[in-house]
């Protein structure tokens, strides 16, 4: 890049040819005020704020969309400036409605704050206010279009960051507004209620039910903490008043993750289960009853002692790595027993036994690339994976590839295409072949050449095998197969995304075909291979690094420990916990599990434990204390500690 | 020193802003010995004197606002208003977003607890018009906008008054809620 020098209010400054006028102003400290403006967002000019005087330009010209030319004489802050800015915010108040007394975002408005900037006191110009819409069907979100500027910024935060393009304008000139598709309300649109909008509007036009009155970002505590959902491992900035949560905002909105999901912006919101606030233990009448820890305690003890071993523990992936090893001790040391399981080490498991049996004892979960891998990918396979259900933003990054990047998407699932409208291709395998549709690419790659000379080996042990095999095991013509190979075999960075849905039948194999097929196609980055796992919890593969997926071995243990905080109980759960017959819960709240359970132990929700949690694609991220716990609750390791004291051991 | 004198008028507003005006508390005392008060909302004074300073609060939406506001501009030398009804139109003026006859159905019969009630109609009641800011009907000179006006954005603006210059509020105690 060649540097360029350019004179803003008569100082010399140094940028980058390429620079925008406004990126230099603000990379040197000079304050040039912005309304339609946002980092990460590309620029559009459309409110005129923005505008500084340039020698030998006719006339002031918008600084964000102005390119920087070495020797740019430039002023940010002439009196001739500063009044049609005033005039321009006048203007943009007579609209629409701009009273500030009965709109949820005063206070955090960046309107409102550039017209207390501006002194403005009074309007001008005749009031146009027209009586527009409120858009309230969705849920979580509600678009007031009284409120609207028109500026732009949730609608390119929709279709560059979130990937939606759900967001556009309709009509024009005087009666432009923000719409969903054709002009459907919000709430029935393809909109994917990330959020993205609300955090990109300056204004009190598109915000959330879920947030309203609960108070100012200026009067809020703000933490930083990471997304304790799935595994893809988004930064939080929780904004928090009197111990209450109030609003999740992305950290950093212009990330590739973040956009967030409704799930972490909305859903963590929306809590109703209700907590577990004492132990309680099954008295004789077989109702669980309120009790001391002690009490429990006894109980779990005396259980233990009688039961001699057998005991096995389980715990929940969405707990931090710190507590999770604290865990592993626990259930080793303490309870002296080495069956020990995530509630999802199954999928571990397989995962484990795919990549072994591609490349023998080794790294494990290294080998996959990181998700931003994605943005940069010029095909992505879809295999036996729902990312929209368990991991949100690997679906916004897959269509920022697609709409950005023209990468040809491939989706092969037996039963739905999970990108409707997105795909290129969607081939339908009967269940459990998917390994078979692979490896028939990987031959017909290797019959055209398609194919890297560093895998020489892996290509021998194709040669006896017919594509044949494969479109009759999967039933899919030979046609649509070739062209997934001639797509996946010609992109210069093939991305296979696979998830949950391949971890029934065959699912080893069929990931050993994965490997396979990236490493015969040099799709690499590094020592790692341009495959991506899907993982379910926060701290999935925290938890398998530990080691803590080892599996139960009994099929019913004679006792069982649970950890399982604040995860969400599944069928799947509830059938592997039915027959064993003593069952301790360590639960957030009250479920069908605790319902089961013999002894129920508090635990803390995310919001109110710490520790680290490792994403899907390895970084190490700090979960931040939130709040406070409820009325003085026992953090997990406080509650596993008593527990070893009462039993004569020392955890540490 | 003589007295400023000053007279304040209530328009189509809630009377927050004289309420806020109240809520000078101590610093009133000293501002009485500074200014004569000849009319307020509670004088029911039906034509102004001339005085130094009119105040104002609320928006014009009748007519009979309508020849308030002239009055008062004619009998003072500053005028200052208060409040965002007054100074952008504010809450008042929520209803230009609807028909003045809908505003008045759904007032009188419709969100009643009278039976039968009717929109009353009398020659003593001016009629309804477009809900407007003070300065689209005359020339206003200061305004101390907010919903109600901090005090502090009030005394602010007398204080500036007293000083003899014609006080803009500044960006730190600007508050339009």
């Amino acid at each position: 890049m060649n540097e360029i020098t350019l004179t803003i209010n008569g100082r010399q400054v140094k940028g980058e040819e390429g620079d925008t006028v406004l990126e230099i102003c603000q990379a040197n400290g000079i304050d040039v005020p912005t309304l339609c403006h946002l980092e990460g967002l590309s620029d559009v000019g459309a409110c005129r704020m923005c505008v500084v005087e340039i020698e030998k330009e006719r006339r002031p010209v918008p600084a964000c969309t102005y390119p920087a030319r070495d020797g740019l004489v430039v002023q940010t802050n002439t009196e001739r400036l500063e009044k049609y800015r005033r005039q321009i915010l006048e203007l943009i108040f007579t609209e629409h409605n701009h009273f500030c007394m009965f709109c949820e975002a005063s206070g955090d408005c960046e309107l409102q704050k550039l017209a207390y900037r501006y002194q403005m006191d009074n309007v001008r110009y005749p009031y146009t206010l027209p009586s527009l819409a409120v858009d309230a069907v969705s849920d979580y979100l509600v678009i007031d279009h009284n409120r609207c500027i028109l500026c732009g910024r949730c609608i390119r935060a929709c279709s560059e960051l979130a990937a939606s393009h759900t967001l556009d304008f309709s009509q024009r000139g005087w009666k432009t507004l923000v719409t969903a598709d054709l002009e459907q309300p919000l709430g029935e649109s393809s909109c994917l209620v990330c959020g993205a909008c609300v955090q990109a509007c300056p204004t009190g036009a598109i915000f959330s039910k879920l947030n309203l009155y609960k108070g100012k970002k200026d009067d809020c505590q703000q933490v930083k903490t990471v997304c304790p959902v799935c595994g893809v491992g988004c930064e939080l900035n929780v904004l928090v008043k009197d111990n209450n949560l109030v609003r999740i905002e992305a950290l950093r909105l212009a990330e590739p993750k973040g956009p967030l999901c409704q799930m972490g912006r909305f859903e963590l919101l929306c809590e109703t289960r209700p907590r577990v606030t004492s132990p309680l233990v099954r008295g004789e009448q077989g109702k669980l009853e309120e009790c001391s820890l002690g009490r429990a305690v006894e109980v779990i003890a005396h259980r233990l002692a009688k039961a001699k071993g057998g005991f096995a523990g389980m715990v929940s992936t969405r707990i931090p790595s710190e507590t999770l090893s604290l865990f592993r001790s626990f259930i080793g040391e303490v309870i002296g027993s080495d069956s020990i399981d995530t509630l999802d080490g199954q999928s571990y498991r397989i995962i484990a036994q795919g990549v072994r049996q591609f490349q023998g004892n080794g790294r494990v979960l290294d080998i996959e690339c990181p998700i931003e891998e994605i943005l940069e990918a010029d095909c992505i396979i879809v295999v036996g994976a729902d990312p929209g259900k368990t991991n949100p933003i690997v679906c916004t990054l897959v269509r920022r590839a697609v709409s950005q990047r023209k990468a040809k998407l491939i989706v092969i699932d037996p039963s739905r295409d999970v990108f409707p409208l997105w795909t290129d291709l969607w081939l339908k395998p009967r269940a459990g072949s998917e390994g078979d549709l692979l490896n028939g690419v990987a031959k017909i790659l290797i019959d055209r050449g398609l194919v890297e000379p560093v895998s020489a080996e892996l290509i021998k042990s194709f040669s006896q095998y017919r594509v044949g095999e494969a479109l009759r095991s999967t039933g899919i013509e030979r046609g649509r197969l070739e062209l997934l190979a001639e797509m996946y075999g010609r992109a210069e960075h093939g991305v296979i995304i696979y998830g949950e849905g391949l971890l029934q039948t065959n699912g080893a194999s069929t990931i050993t075909a994965i490997l396979n097929l990236a490493n015969m196609t040099g799709n690499q980055v590094g020592d790692k291979l341009r495959v991506i796992s899907l993982k379910p919890r926060a701290n999935s593969r925290g938890a398998w690094e530990l080691g803590l997926a080892k599996g139960i071995k009994q099929d019913k243990p004679k006792g069982l420990y649970l950890l399982l905080a604040d995860e969400p109980e599944s069928v799947e759960l509830l059938t592997r916990l039915m027959g064993i017959a003593f069952l301790v819960v360590q639960a957030s709240y009250h479920s069908p599990v605790t319902a089961m359970a013999d002894v129920v132990l508090p635990s803390p929700i995310w919001a109110e434990r710490e520790g680290k949690y490792v994403t899907m694609d390895g970084r190490v991220l700090e979960l931040k204390q939130v709040l406070q716990p409820k009325d003085g609750l026992l953090q997990d390791q406080e509650v596993l500690m008593a527990i070893s004291q009462k039993l004569g051991h020392k955890l540490t | 020193m003589a007295k400023v004198k000053v007279a304040s008028a209530w328009l189509d507003a809630c009377g927050g802003c004289h309420m806020s005006f109240l809520d000078l508390d101590e610093a009133l005392i000293d501002l009485a010995g500074k200014i004569e008060l000849t009319a307020t909302p509670i004088t029911d004074i039906k034509q102004f004197p001339p005085v130094d300073v009119g105040i104002i609060e609320g928006a014009v939406s009748n007519e009979h606002d309508e020849q308030v506001v002239k009055d008062l501009r004619a009998n003072c030398k500053i005028l200052m208003v208060w409040g965002d009804c007054a100074c952008f139109g504010g809450i008042a003026s929520m209803r230009n977003l609807f028909d003045t006859d809908e505003v008045l159905r759904r007032y009188y019969s419709t969100e009643s607890t009278a039976r039968d009630s009717k929109v009353p109609s009398s020659e003593d009641i001016p009629p309804l018009t477009k809900v407007r800011p003070i300065n689209e009907v005359v020339k206003v000179d200061c305004y101390v906008p907010g919903c109600p006006p901090s005090p502090k954005a009030i005394h602010y603006a007398l204080a500036e008054l007293l000083q003899g210059r014609i006080p803009v509020v500044p960006s730190e105690i600007m508050r339009f809620d």
